[in-house]
């Protein structure tokens, strides 16, 4: 119970602290200053509607680029932790028939969802890491309603590294043709799409790279889950 | 106002009148399987209401037509999915064994389930 004040009052403390500290910020006046030279120059610069995944892919690739790789650790670290020679998955109870039917009918549909949020990353909100966590959500579905229902492994694991070093490679090339990591070469080197911003075909690299990224992080959330799914079998 | 942008808007009343029934039987229902049926049932017909009328009613205000494509795939995806999910709960309910209230009078499933289990034990 003691403990329990002791908790309440710190936790107190540090909000008051907080809201101390952001009492001063001012709310609804402009006082941009990076933001608005990204707001103004975003459309000729890289050709994306969407601000964010042209900040994110565009003006900052190397946060992304790290992310994945966090994400990548992430799977790689649950994959070395649980892994076992024989597993399985021990699930005995079958899903209702409703259930079963239902996921197999909704898995294209939001498969078909996953990739929409990727490739118009440039276009809606959303890119690369909604998408490929629709994806997985996908497969997740999958795995919950059928017991014996298994991702082909192998291939996934492949398909995540390739996807991975495609990332890297586009990257390269852009220091190959324009003199720096992730540079924009299809945009500003090819200058491909310049008079259809707004349609699909424009974004420079973005939506290449979010294809990659997407399929990437779908890919890798799935092997998670199937990962801490399956249970190791005894002899 | 146009009759489209008028059909639009009592399709959103609509829904948040169902809305508020379905929150009403919430607290009102005495289990956990009169909640979820209607909890589920006026809710789903609810966001139907909404979400479509939210698309007419754009329209009548000279808005595109994506405005309706778009609330109709989200319509139909919610139409086919919020039932499957509430029978999966509920099936999950009752096979963690959470009772019926206790003013019901017919378990049809448990006397089919017991009558199951004795077949199997005979052979």
């Amino acid at each position: 119970m003691l403990k329990r004040i002791l908790a309440i009052i710190a936790i107190l403390i540090i909000g008051y602290w907080l809201a101390q500290g952001l009492a001063n910020v001012p709310f609804g006046q402009d006082k941009m200053l990076v933001g608005k030279y990204y707001l103004e120059h975003v459309k000729d610069q890289t050709g994306a509607v969407n601000a964010v995944t042209a900040v994110v892919v565009n003006y900052r690739g190397f946060d992304t680029l790290g992310e994945v790789t966090v994400l990548f650790i992430a799977s790689t670290g649950v994959g070395a932790l649980l892994w076992r020679k024989k597993r399985k998955r021990t699930a005995k109870t079958e899903g209702s028939v409703v259930l079963t039917t239902g996921s197999k009918l909704l898995f294209p549909f939001i498969m078909l969802f996953g990739m929409y949020i990727f490739i118009h990353g440039h276009l809606t909100p959303g890119g690369g890491f909604p998408g490929g966590a629709t994806i997985a959500t996908a497969f997740l579905l999958m795995y919950m309603a059928f017991t014996i229902y298994e991702i082909p492994h192998k291939e996934f694991e492949v398909t995540e590294g390739f996807a991975g070093m495609g990332y890297v490679l586009v990257g390269l090339l852009g220091l190959a043709i324009g003199g720096y990591f992730l540079f924009d070469w299809i945009w500003q080197t090819w200058h491909l799409g310049t008079s259809n911003i707004g349609r699909l075909f424009s974004g420079g690299f973005i939506p290449i790279i979010y294809t990659i990224i997407g399929i990437k992080v779908g890919t890798e959330l799935s092997g998670i889950i199937d990962n801490m799914l399956k249970e190791e079998v005894k002899e | 106002m146009s009759a489209l942008a008028g059909i639009g808007e009592f399709l959103v009343l609509f829904g948040t009148v169902f809305y508020f029934l379905s929150t009403l039987g919430l607290i009102r229902m005495p289990d956990v399987y009169n909640r979820m049926q209607t909890a589920t049932k006026s809710a789903t017909l609810g966001s139907l209401g909404v979400i479509i009328g939210t698309g007419i009613w754009a329209i009548g205000e000279g808005l595109s037509i994506a405005w309706l494509t778009k609330t109709l795939i989200i319509a139909v995806f919610l139409l086919l999915t919020n039932p499957i999910s509430a029978h999966a709960l509920i099936r999950g309910a009752y096979k963690s064994g959470i009772p019926l209230w206790e003013g019901s009078v017919v378990d049809k499933y448990k006397e089919h389930l017991e009558k199951k289990s004795q077949e199997g034990g005979e052979e």
